[in-house]
Formats: structure tokens, C-alpha cells, sequence
């Protein structure tokens, strides 16, 4: 009941790649009630609806640092190496990258190949 | 996986030596206690995001554990690959450039724990010296690095949670008619959504609704549980999005409040809020959904809202259903557009086979049901399917003595091949025994749930592969002119036999195996038949009325009901009161409308309340409006039947019910949590006495509303008022723990080993789930119920008095549900017990009651105990014969009377009696044209006549008061004083000893039953019987109409021919007036001279005349012990009574 009043959600989050829509309740690198952990990005947060837990968070996504285009967290649309780049702009710098986030992408790319239904649906 | 092997290596994992642990000194264990609680210390405090002890820190532990391994693994198997830094390219975006060069994962996590307190506490500066040796830098920065990576972990396992919901989301079939449905919607004021299983309407559509906007969106459904479990997914769905805005309300729960955009509410419901507020101005949306379930309140509620919709133009309706009969629906709505959706199911082998004809002829007694059929299907699927190819079987059949006779069949199968658990499932089993059938079988072994039709919609059970119909059904029928509930057995419908094949489609491609063939299936009814064409229609149309709807014989419902129903609850509810003349509400009917219950339950309520039995009566009422209690016993268990005993009540199953409650209650108030065990040790089904209770404090919060009991009086000092608040507040504490740790775990299900006994009783429905020792049920009651005022009602233990009066009080509430012993029944076995109806004959009583087990509590004793005293020529003669006022008619294979209650016969007859017919002398009593009383001294039997017609005067008149003045204009309500006088009457009354016989009249004593017309002019040249009432001839009957249900000398007889003429010489007990009298004029002067009841002293109003005359004296009698004031004549007449 009480519960509420602290996470009024503020807006819609839209990743602007797959699509992915869940409203947030904060914006910014220090979410409320999580005392000593601290968003090393400004992202956009929700409370996880997946625990019962209401002081534990769930980060949705955060601008890409390069394109600023608004991305969710999901691997195939962004990742985090000191900052936040989207896939697009990862691609196209991909040279700029340590080897094991390189390796770690083409072996992404081939899994998902290999499992095309699981994840086609709504990310694309 | 077997949490014990995970232990296990984890126990390995730690004695290893590993390079992981600290080198020097190898003393560093990371999973020694003491580690663990001084890292937990600095960590996990009371303020951290993680805490120490909660479930959050133990799965950081595993967590920890198997990272730990992997990069020990990671370590051993490839030699740290160094891959050769990324080059700078100078042409890269400026905001590449700070990129780490050189790579480690723990770049990759965006975020970040504080530490400089912590790093501080860790070198033990700022604690005291308890603490010891504090924690070497490097063994923090491995944890650190650990717990970082932790709640990196926590992060992406959430999200991909989020995204998967999502995408399954997006992946069903109605989300590609979302825009086409909002467009329906926003263009009609109806709109039907026609889809079948797993098109997923029932989730989606309220989202869409809100998502595009609208608020105040009502929907509808036909079982509470899918109302809490919809509200609960759709908020889980949205993500919380809409918070409070998603809510249900059943009949005892509400999550709703002001910020409440959607509700999912029972269809019973928001026809009370239609009742309450006619428009439904809180709502500008309404979503009906399952309508092709056919409920009597989802038919009602179409054709109330049919007529509201042109008064609420902007009200949208959506009927939703699936593909069945839609154009009857948008049809009846003027036809509304339909948004047709595809279901997802997978393809399903339908597999005929019918019992062959020489076997159903052969299986002999035909009320036993022949498993083998059943087990042909069993073993097919063992042979067809290895049995590591999981999948259970789903077996309908119609009843509960049917699932007995495949289960034990199929269980003494399941012992012989270990390839099967069979489970049984329906409505009477325990929750817990129900809840079985959601566990997991152990692997290579298949369930086999043997079922009702409640697995065909009610309950929803994943991982069915095989579904096994027997096409058969058992429904409740409704015979109107026996007001008869008959549960029959059926074929199933079309839809109800796809409805069942598709519950083998719902995980995977399934086969359905049917036991009739396929030309049956096609002369199967294309639907099955709407409630309303086959239950009692009394509830229904007192409602109807007191939503002002008019003549219910011409409302215009989606398929009327059949003309008899409707003239049969018409009647009915005339003869209970509820309707006068004119078939409009009476005061107690429009009071009865508001009750939630059956008539008869909503009487007893108003007429306990006048006699200050409030509480008592509401715990009966309660009690015989949810299920029972008792479960049936399984097989015979001798010490829950022992256990029982003490609560079983000589006077009646509803008085039983009573007891147990309040029993019950008290267990409850002592020892928390001890009442779980306490019922499953007497086999009572403990939910349902949570549900009695939570019934019983709706009744009572009604009464309150109506002003017939007084308002609660909450514990006055502060103190008690600190400390119920205190236990409130521990108490929501433990409610909410509770529901963290909510979602019941799966438990695998044993197989059933030598024994071929059922499932495993023993420790069903303990512990099975939330905090150890906690039991949440008891919580929540503590929370919903002031127990202390609950258990001060249970605890006082009535008298002698306020028993006679509260079987008093029932008995009038069941009237005319009355039952006469077959005159034989003395020299029957015990089991074999017959009782009469006025409409139905040869009734036996439910296994269930009392009086099954122990008739003799029926039989008038009186006669063995003084055997000198029989008179020969009348037989059956005595002075405490019985009737059963029973609560409902019900008919398997033979017709059972349930919830009775014994009454004394003739002060019953002769007080709730809707006709009452007499001889001459009065000593011949017909009861409702079909009981037969005849009293043997006219004069005691014109005493008790003219006392019922005075008693049930008072009665009607102080109960008229009561329901008039429940406004709460003071001083309108009934004079206390005057309900004492009544009291005390009534129960002088119930007191008289008068020898008489009972008897059930034949066919053609009915015929010839009355006199007839007759050409006699006027009265017999006496002023009126009764103050006040005339007496005129009747004109079907004869005689003469004294009151409204009484009539004198109507009987036909070739004794009394002259009675009406004989004068004898008679004393009058009031005024000693001497002189001959006809039976007439006797009473006639009797009641003229009485005094006026309420003019009289409480206690004394019966025995001793207000006028005493110097030739009465004070007779005290030795038989009756009783005193009175006599003259000599009437001593002797007194004495000879008792000869």
C-alpha cells in the first residue's frame, strides 16, 4: 500500500533499437533506498518488479555515449565497457574494442543465428 | 537438480585446496561461518543493499561459490591468453578515447560499490577489539570483485526476465488484433471478443484498454480465484506500471482503492454494485468475460446491463468469450461487432473408443462404475511412450464415487508398473489434497489426475499430454415442483468435450482419448445447458425485484428460463414473506435481497436478531452457507469419528456446525496455530470454517447496516486498545513476510510405494508454505476478525432456554422445509430411516447427518418408558413427536434430506403453519393440507390453539416493528419488554405436554379433506372469534376463516356432525365464568377474556390470570411440577390430563 508513493513512475523508457517499453522511476547514477551501490552511468531505473524486495532496482538502460540514441541494457542492443555504446556504434568502431569483447560479440551473433526464434520476436 | 548433490560438491569444493584460497598459511577459508559473518559485517549490513541473513545474502554465497569454480576452471584450462592491447585509432570518436586499453571483465559492469568506510572497518580501526584480526586487502577485493559481478548478475537475470516477458507478450495471438479491437471498441458501444484458450484475452485486453486510456474498467468473472490470480498477473504484466490500479474484489477480499483504474471483480458482485447504484456511474468501462460459461449471474448480468447501456451512452461494454455461440451474444446486443482471435493450441490426436457393448452390459450393477476401460487407456500409453517423454494424463469422469472406482483400479496399476502417481481432484477433497496435483511426478513416471469437470475450467494444470473423457457429467438439476435439487449424470456437450480435448493441447501437440464414439460426440448437444434453465430461480428473482426490474416473467433475459421456474420462486418467495399479494418486496424481502444467501439462511438472520440469538444464529447461518466442514471420511476411520463425537449435537446437523465453529474458535484463541492440527484430527476441512467466519462477519457488518444488532463496542481502555494495535501491527508484519516468500514451491510427488492406501494423508497442507511455523491463514483471520469478540460469542454456552428458542428460530427460518417420519420407521434398521415430504415421499437422510448414525434421537420414547400407559385404540400417540426441518433436498441416486434439525411437532405446526385446518372440537389439527394431527383432551387442544394464534400474533407484529423501525428512528424499534414476554411464552408453550398422534394423510384423504362450501348463513350467532377478526365461511374449505392460515370446522369427518352445537360446561381460567360452551364460543371467550399479553407480567403470563376469584387457589402439580391457580374443577381436570 505504502509502497507507491516512493516509485511513481516518472515516464515510459523506450529502448530505441528493439523497441523494449517499461516505465521508469528514476533517472540518474544514485537510485533511491540503495545506500552504497552507485550507477557508474546515468540510466534509467525502475524498482525489479521481480523481487518483493522494493528497495532493489532493476536498470532499464542509459544513452549511448557516442550516438546518444536511448538503448535498454539487453545484449543486443548495447554494452557497457566504462560507458555505454550501442550495438550500431560498437559495429562501426569495432576496431576501437579489446579482443574479448570482439570474440564475445561474434560468438553472440553466431549463436543467436543458431537459435533464430528465441530471440527474433520482439527485438528486431 | 537434487539441492543435496549441489551441497555436496560445494562441500568438495571447500576441502580442495584450490589456487583460489590463500596461499600463505593456507588458513583463508571462504567458507568457514566466521569468514563469511565478518565479510557479511562489513558488507551486508542493516543498511546495505544486501543484507546479512536474507535471502538475497544466501544466494550471493552460491552465487560466489560457483564463480569461484568457474574461474578456478578458467584458470586451469587456458593459459591466460593476453590478448595484445586495442590500438588508439586517432580517427575514432572522441568518445572512444578513454576506453581502458587493457581489458578486464570488470569494465563491463556499470556499476560500482562504495567502500571507503568499509575498507576503513576492515583493518579493525573503528571497532572494538572483539572483532580480531580484520580481513587481508586482497581477500576484500576478491570479494568485492565478487559481489560486483553478483549484482551484475542480479541485473541482467532481471532484465532478461523483463525482455522475455515482452516478447511473450507480443507473442500472442491477440496482441496482432490489439489496434483492430481498440478501433471496435472506440467506434461501438458493444463489442464481442470471441477466442479461444491461450489467445490470452482475459490478460491483454484490460492492458490495452488502459494503455489506450480508458479508467474505471470493470471485469468480470465467474470464479474468485481467476479474479485474483488475473489481477495479479496483470499487474505483474504491466510491470507495476499502473500500481494500485490494479485490483480485485470477491466477496471477502478487496485490493481496490481510490487509485483503482481496473478492477477484477465475481459477476455476483457488480450485480450488487448494479443493485446499489442502478447506473454504474464508477464505471465507464465493462469487460465480461467467459459469458459462454453461461452462469446465472453472467445471463443476469447481460440483460441488466442490455438495459442500462441507452441510459449510459458513454459506457462501453466487451463481452468476451470464447468461439462459441457468438452470435447468440451479439445478437442479443443488436449485433455487436466481433473481434474474432485464433487460440493458441497445439494439435491434439483424438483417439475414439468406445466401451464395447457386450462389456457395459456385462459390468453388472450398473451404479458401479467399470474401470477397465480406463485402464486400457494407462497401459496404451505405456506401451506408445517411453517414458522418458514426459506428459500426464488428465481423466474426466462425473462424479466422486466414479474417480473412487478408477483410482483404486489405477492405483493398484500404478503399484504394479511404478510408472504412474495417481491423483484424485474435486471440489469436496481438502485444498491441500488439490493442491497435489500441481506437484511434479519423479522423473519416468507419469500423473494421472482423475478429475471432475472442474479441470475443465476451474483448475488449470500444465504439462497435460493425455486427456481421457468419459463424456460424461453430473449437474445439478432443479426439479420446480419438488423444489428438488437433483444431481444427475449426463453426456457432455460438444463444447465441453473440445473444452476437455484442449486441456491436452496447452504445452505441447496432445492426444485426447474419448470412451464414446464419434457418432455419440456428433449427438452430443451443441452446448451445455445455461444455469438459469436449471437452478432454483428464488434468489435471482427476489433480486430482480429489489433492483426494480419489474415482472421477472417478462424480462427479457439472452434465453428466458423455463415459465415453471419462474412461477415456482414467485410462489416461493410469497409463502417465506419475501413478496406480498402483489408480488412486491416486503419489508423482510427487500432486507433478504441484500443477503448474499438463501432465503431461508436470510430469514433465520432477521428473526435470531429480534431474540437477542444474533450471535449463535450467525454462526449457523454462516456455517450452512459455505460447503461443509466435514470431509467425508476416508473409508472408515474410526478415531476422527471419535474425535467428532463431542461436537455433535443431538438436536441437529446445523446445531453440529454450531459446536465445531465454536469449538473451533476457542482452539483457535488459545493456541495459535493449533487448530490446523485440531481439524485434521476430527477431518474438518479447515478453509471452510476461514470462510465461515469471513461469512459470518459479512451477515453480522449487514445486520449492523440494517440496525437489527447493535453497533460494536471495541475494547475500551487504552491499554487494551495499545496492545490489540501492537498485535495488529506484528501481525501485518507476518502477513507480509509471508508474502515475499510467496509462490509455493513445487514438491515432487512420492510414488506410492507397497501400500495401495490413497495418497498419503498424513502432513498434507502443513508447512507447505511461507515461514517455518507460521501458519498465514491463522494470521490473516486474526487480522480480518476481532478474535477476542468471536471467542466471547463462541465461548458462553447457551442454555436450555436459548437452545429451544434458537431451534425455534431456525425452524421458522426453514418452514416449510419440513420432513415427517414414515410411521414404520420404528421397525427399520437404522440406515434404512424413511422420511415424507409434502411433495416428496421416500427420502432417506444424508449419510452425513446425525441422525443417520443414531435414529433413535427421533423415535418418541415416552411410550417404552410408561408401557401401562398405552391406550390401544389410538396408536402412534404421544406427546414428543418429531419433525426435520432440513436445508436442502438432494438427489444422486436417491433423494437425501441435508442439514437437518429436529423440531418438536405439533408447537411447531401450529406456529409456523401456512394453513391450518380443524374439526369441530379442535381436536383433529390438518397442517398444510398434508399433516395430521389429533389430539386426544379438546380442551388442551384448544388451549395450545388459541396460545399459537395468540403467540404468533405477537410474534409477526414485533417483527413488523423491528424491520420498520431498522432506520434508526429511535423508539420505533420493537419493545424490549414485549420480546421478553414472547420468550417466555414461546417457550411455555414448547413445554406443554399434550398426548397426540402425527400422521402423514393418504391421496384420497386429501381429496375428501374438507367440507366444502356450505349454505349455513352467517357465524354461528357469535360475534367474532377473535378481537378483531371476522370470521367468515370459507368458501373452498368450509368452515370458517378465522385468521389467515387458520380455519375452523372445514375438515370433513362423520364423528362431529352435531359438535358444532354440543355445549358442554367449561370454566373459564380467567375470569371463572361457569356455563356450557360450544368449542366455538369457548374460544371466542377465552381470547376476549384474555388479558392483553404485553399488559402482563413476563413471567407469569401464561399460568396465572390477572382477575383471581375468591374459587381459585394455588394448585401445585406433582406430574408437570408446575404451579397454577385453580378452581376445584379445574384441579380435577387438570389431574385427569396426566391420568
Amino acid at each position: 500500500m505504502d509502497s507507491h508513493k516512493e516509485a511513481q513512475p516518472k515516464g515510459d523508457f523506450e529502448c530505441q533499437l528493439c523497441g523494449l517499453t517499461a516505465p521508469y522511476s528514476y533517472y540518474g547514477q544514485k537510485p533511491p533506498n540503495t545506500h552504497s551501490v552507485v550507477l557508474l552511468e546515468e540510466s534509467y531505473v525502475m524498482k525489479d518488479p521481480f523481487v518483493p524486495d522494493k528497495d532493489k532496482f532493476l536498470i532499464l538502460g542509459s544513452q549511448c555515449s557516442l550516438c546518444n540514441r536511448r538503448v535498454c541494457v539487453g545484449t543486443e542492443c548495447s554494452l557497457f565497457y566504462s560507458k555505454r555504446f550501442c550495438l550500431p556504434c560498437v559495429n562501426e568502431n569495432l576496431q576501437e574494442f579489446p579482443l574479448e569483447i570482439r570474440q564475445d560479440l561474434d560468438k553472440r551473433k553466431s549463436h543467436s543465428k543458431s537459435h533464430p526464434s528465441k530471440k527474433a520476436d520482439a527485438r528486431t | 537438480m537434487p539441492s543435496s548433490e549441489k551441497e555436496r560438491r560445494a562441500q568438495r569444493r571447500s576441502r580442495d585446496p584450490s589456487p583460489s584460497r590463500g596461499h600463505r598459511g593456507g588458513r583463508w577459508d571462504w567458507s568457514s561461518a566466521e569468514t563469511r559473518g565478518r565479510l557479511e559485517e562489513l558488507y551486508f549490513r542493516e543498511q546495505d543493499y544486501i543484507r546479512a541473513g536474507s535471502e538475497d545474502s544466501r544466494q550471493f554465497w552460491a552465487f560466489f561459490e560457483r564463480l569461484q569454480l568457474f574461474q578456478t576452471l578458467k584458470a586451469e584450462g587456458e593459459p591466460a591468453l593476453r590478448a595484445p592491447p586495442a590500438r588508439a585509432d586517432p580517427s575514432a570518436a572522441p568518445g572512444l578515447a578513454g576506453l581502458p586499453q587493457e581489458y578486464d571483465p570488470r569494465y563491463r559492469i556499470n556499476l560500482s560499490v562504495l567502500s571507503g568506510e568499509v575498507e576503513g572497518l576492515a583493518r579493525g580501526r573503528s571497532r572494538g577489539p572483539r572483532r580480531g584480526p580484520g580481513v587481508p586487502a586482497e581477500r576484500l577485493s576478491q570479494f568485492r570483485a565478487a559481489l560486483l559481478h553478483y549484482l551484475d548478475f542480479a541485473q541482467k537475470q532481471s532484465f532478461a526476465k523483463l525482455a522475455k516477458l515482452q516478447r511473450e507478450r507480443a507473442a500472442l495471438p491477440i496482441a496482432q488484433y490489439r489496434d483492430r479491437l481498440l478501433r471496435a471498441v472506440a467506434q461501438n458501444q458493444v463489442v464481442v471478443v470471441a477466442g479461444d484458450t491461450g489467445c490470452g484475452k482475459s490478460t491483454q485486453v484490460p492492458q490495452y484498454l488502459l494503455a489506450a486510456g480508458y479508467s474505471h474498467v470493470a471485469c468480470t468473472q465467474p470464479r474468485r480465484i481467476a479474479c485474483i490470480s488475473l489481477a495479479k498477473r496483470v499487474g505483474f504484466e504491466s510491470l507495476h506500471r499502473y500500481g494500485a490500479e490494479v485490483g480485485y474484489q470477491i466477496r471477502f477480499e478487496s485490493t481496490r482503492s481510490p487509485a483503482t483504474k481496473i478492477v477484477f471483480l465475481t459477476e455476483g458482485l457488480l450485480l450488487r454494485h448494479v443493485q446499489r447504484e442502478p447506473a454504474l456511474p464508477g464505471y465507464q468501462v465493462l469487460i465480461a468475460d467467459e459469458v459462454h460459461e453461461r452462469h446465472l449471474h453472467s445471463d443476469f448480468l447481460l440483460g441488466v446491463l442490455r438495459r442500462l447501456l441507452p441510459a449510459r451512452p458513454d459506457l462501453k461494454l466487451v463481452l468476451m468469450s470464447a468461439t462459441i455461440n457468438i452470435r447468440l451474444f451479439a445478437g442479443y446486443f443488436g449485433g455487436a461487432p466481433v473481434v474474432q482471435v485464433p487460440g493458441r493450441l497445439f494439435p491434439i490426436t483424438v483417439v475414439y473408443q468406445p466401451i464395447p457393448q457386450e462389456e457395459a452390459a456385462a459390468s453388472g450393477k450398473p451404479e458401479r462404475l467399470d474401470p477397465r476401460p480406463y485402464l486400457r487407456v494407462l497401459q496404451a500409453i505405456d506401451h506408445k511412450y517411453p517414458p522418458e517423454e514426459r506428459g500426464d494424463l488428465l481423466v474426466f469422469l462425473s462424479g466422486v464415487a466414479e474417480i473412487g472406482a478408477v483410482l483404486e483400479a489405477a492405483q493398484a496399476y500404478a503399484t504394479h508398473t511404478q510408472r504412474w502417481v495417481v491423483l484424485p481432484l474435486h471440489s469436496t477433497l481438502s485444498i491441500a489434497e488439490q493442491d497435489k496435483v500441481f506437484d511434479m511426478p519423479p522423473p519416468g513416471v507419469r500423473k494421472c489426475i482423475v478429475s471432475t469437470n472442474i479441470a475443465e475450467t476451474s483448475v488449470t494444470i500444465d504439462g497435460v499430454r493425455f486427456v481421457l473423457d468419459s463424456g460424461k457429467v453430473k449437474e445439478l438439476s432443479y426439479d420446480p415442483q419438488a423444489k428438488l435439487q437433483r444431481l444427475q449424470e449426463f453426456w457432455i456437450s460438444r463444447a465441453s468435450a473440445e473444452q476437455r480435448k484442449g486441456r491436452a493441447g496447452r504445452t505441447g501437440p496432445g492426444v485426447c482419448y474419448r470412451l464414446y464414439a464419434e457418432s455419440d460426440y456428433d449427438a452430443f448437444a451443441p452446448y451445455p445447458v445455461p444455469e438459469i434453465q436449471r437452478v432454483a430461480l428464488d434468489a435471482l428473482v427476489l433480486q430482480m425485484k429489489s433492483m426494480g426490474l419489474g415482472d421477472p416473467r417478462t424480462f427479457p433475459f439472452l434465453e428466458p428460463p423455463p415459465q415453471s421456474s419462474l412461477e415456482t420462486a414467485v410462489r416461493y418467495l410469497r409463502e417465506q414473506g419475501a413478496l406480498d399479494g402483489a408480488e412486491s418486496l416486503t419489508p423482510i424481502g427487500s432486507l433478504l435481497a441484500q443477503l448474499p444467501v438463501d432465503v431461508v439462511i436470510g430469514k433465520m438472520l432477521v428473526l435470531g436478531a429480534l431474540f437477542g440469538l444474533a450471535g449463535p444464529v450467525l454462526t449457523v447461518a454462516a456455517a450452512l452457507s459455505v460447503q461443509s466442514p466435514f470431509l467425508r471420511p476416508t473409508r472408515t476411520n474410526p478415531d476422527c469419528a471419535t474425535a467428532r463425537r463431542p461436537l455433535e449435537s443431538p438436536h441437529g446437523d446445523p446445531l453440529t456446525l454450531l459446536n465445531t465453529f465454536n469449538e473451533w474458535v476457542q482452539v483457535k484463541s488459545e493456541r495459535a496455530g493449533g487448530s490446523r492440527k485440531w481439524c485434521r484430527r476430527r477431518g474438518l476441512e479447515e478453509h471452510r470454517l476461514y470462510e465461515a467466519a469471513n461469512l459470518r462477519r459479512q451477515f453480522q457488518e449487514l445486520l449492523r447496516d440494517h440496525g437489527l444488532l447493535g453497533a460494536v463496542q471495541g475494547p475500551r481502555d487504552s491499554s487494551a486498545r495499545q496492545s490489540r494495535h501492537r498485535e495488529r501491527r506484528e501481525l501485518h508484519h507476518l502477513r507480509r513476510r509471508h508474502e515475499e516468500t510467496e509462490g509455493r514451491k513445487r514438491k515432487v510427488l512420492k510414488l506410492q510405494g507397497g501400500e495401495t492406501g490413497s495418497s498419503s494423508d498424513e502432513g498434507a497442507g502443513a508447512g507447505r508454505a511461507g515461514p517455518p511455523g507460521v501458519d498465514i491463514q491463522d494470521v490473516k483471520f486474526k487480522l480480518r476478525h476481532n478474535v477476542d469478540e468471536l471467542q466471547a460469542a463462541a465461548g458462553t454456552a447457551l442454555s436450555s432456554h436459548q437452545l429451544a428458542l434458537l431451534k425455534l428460530v431456525l425452524c421458522r427460518g426453514l418452514y416449510p422445509q419440513l420432513a415427517a417420519p414414515d410411521q414404520y420407521n420404528s421397525c427399520r434398521k437404522d440406515s434404512d430411516q424413511i422420511f415424507h415430504t409434502k411433495n416428496k415421499q421416500g427420502i432417506v437422510l444424508h449419510p452425513t447427518c446425525i441422525f443417520a448414525g443414531s435414529p433413535e434421537l427421533l423415535q418418541t420414547t415416552e411410550e417404552k418408558a410408561e408401557p401401562g400407559r398405552s391406550r390401544g385404540s389410538q396408536e402412534g400417540l404421544g406427546s414428543r413427536h418429531q419433525l426435520l426441518a432440513f436445508v436442502s433436498l438432494l438427489e444422486t441416486n436417491k433423494p437425501y434430506l441435508v442439514n437437518c434439525l429436529r423440531a418438536p411437532a405439533l408447537p411447531a405446526l401450529l406456529l409456523f403453519s401456512r394453513a391450518l385446518d380443524t374439526s369441530a372440537d379442535c381436536t383433529r389439527l390438518v397442517a398444510d393440507s398434508w399433516l395430521e394431527l389429533c389430539v386426544l383432551d379438546s380442551e388442551a387442544a384448544l388451549r395450545l390453539l388459541s396460545t399459537a394464534l395468540q403467540l404468533r400474533a405477537a410474534w409477526e407484529g414485533l417483527l413488523n416493528r423491528q424491520l420498520e423501525g431498522r432506520r434508526g428512528e429511535p423508539g420505533r424499534g420493537p419493545d424490549l419488554r414485549e420480546v421478553a414476554t414472547l420468550r417466555q411464552r414461546l417457550l411455555e408453550f414448547l413445554q406443554h405436554k399434550v398426548q397426540y398422534s402425527l400422521r402423514r394423510l393418504t391421496a384420497l384423504e386429501k381429496q375428501n379433506l374438507y367440507v366444502g362450501p356450505q349454505t349455513v348463513a352467517a357465524a354461528p350467532g357469535l360475534p367474532g372469534l377473535f378481537q378483531g377478526a371476522e370470521m367468515t365461511p370459507d368458501e373452498e374449505k368450509g368452515g370458517y376463516r378465522v385468521t389467515e392460515f387458520l380455519t375452523y370446522n372445514c375438515l370433513t369427518s362423520d364423528t362431529d356432525l352435531y359438535s358444532d352445537c354440543l355445549r358442554s360446561f367449561w370454566t373459564c381460567p380467567h375470569c371463572a365464568l361457569y356455563m356450557p360452551f360450544t368449542p366455538l364460543e369457548r374460544m371466542n371467550h377465552e381470547s376476549s377474556c384474555r388479558p392483553q399479553p404485553q399488559e402482563a407480567p413476563p413471567e407469569e403470563a401464561a399460568e396465572s390470570p390477572a382477575k383471581a376469584t375468591a374459587l381459585q387457589r394455588p394448585y401445585h402439580c406433582d406430574a408437570c411440577e408446575r404451579d397454577f391457580m385453580f378452581t376445584s374443577t379445574e384441579i380435577l381436570r387438570h389431574r385427569k390430563q396426566h391420568q
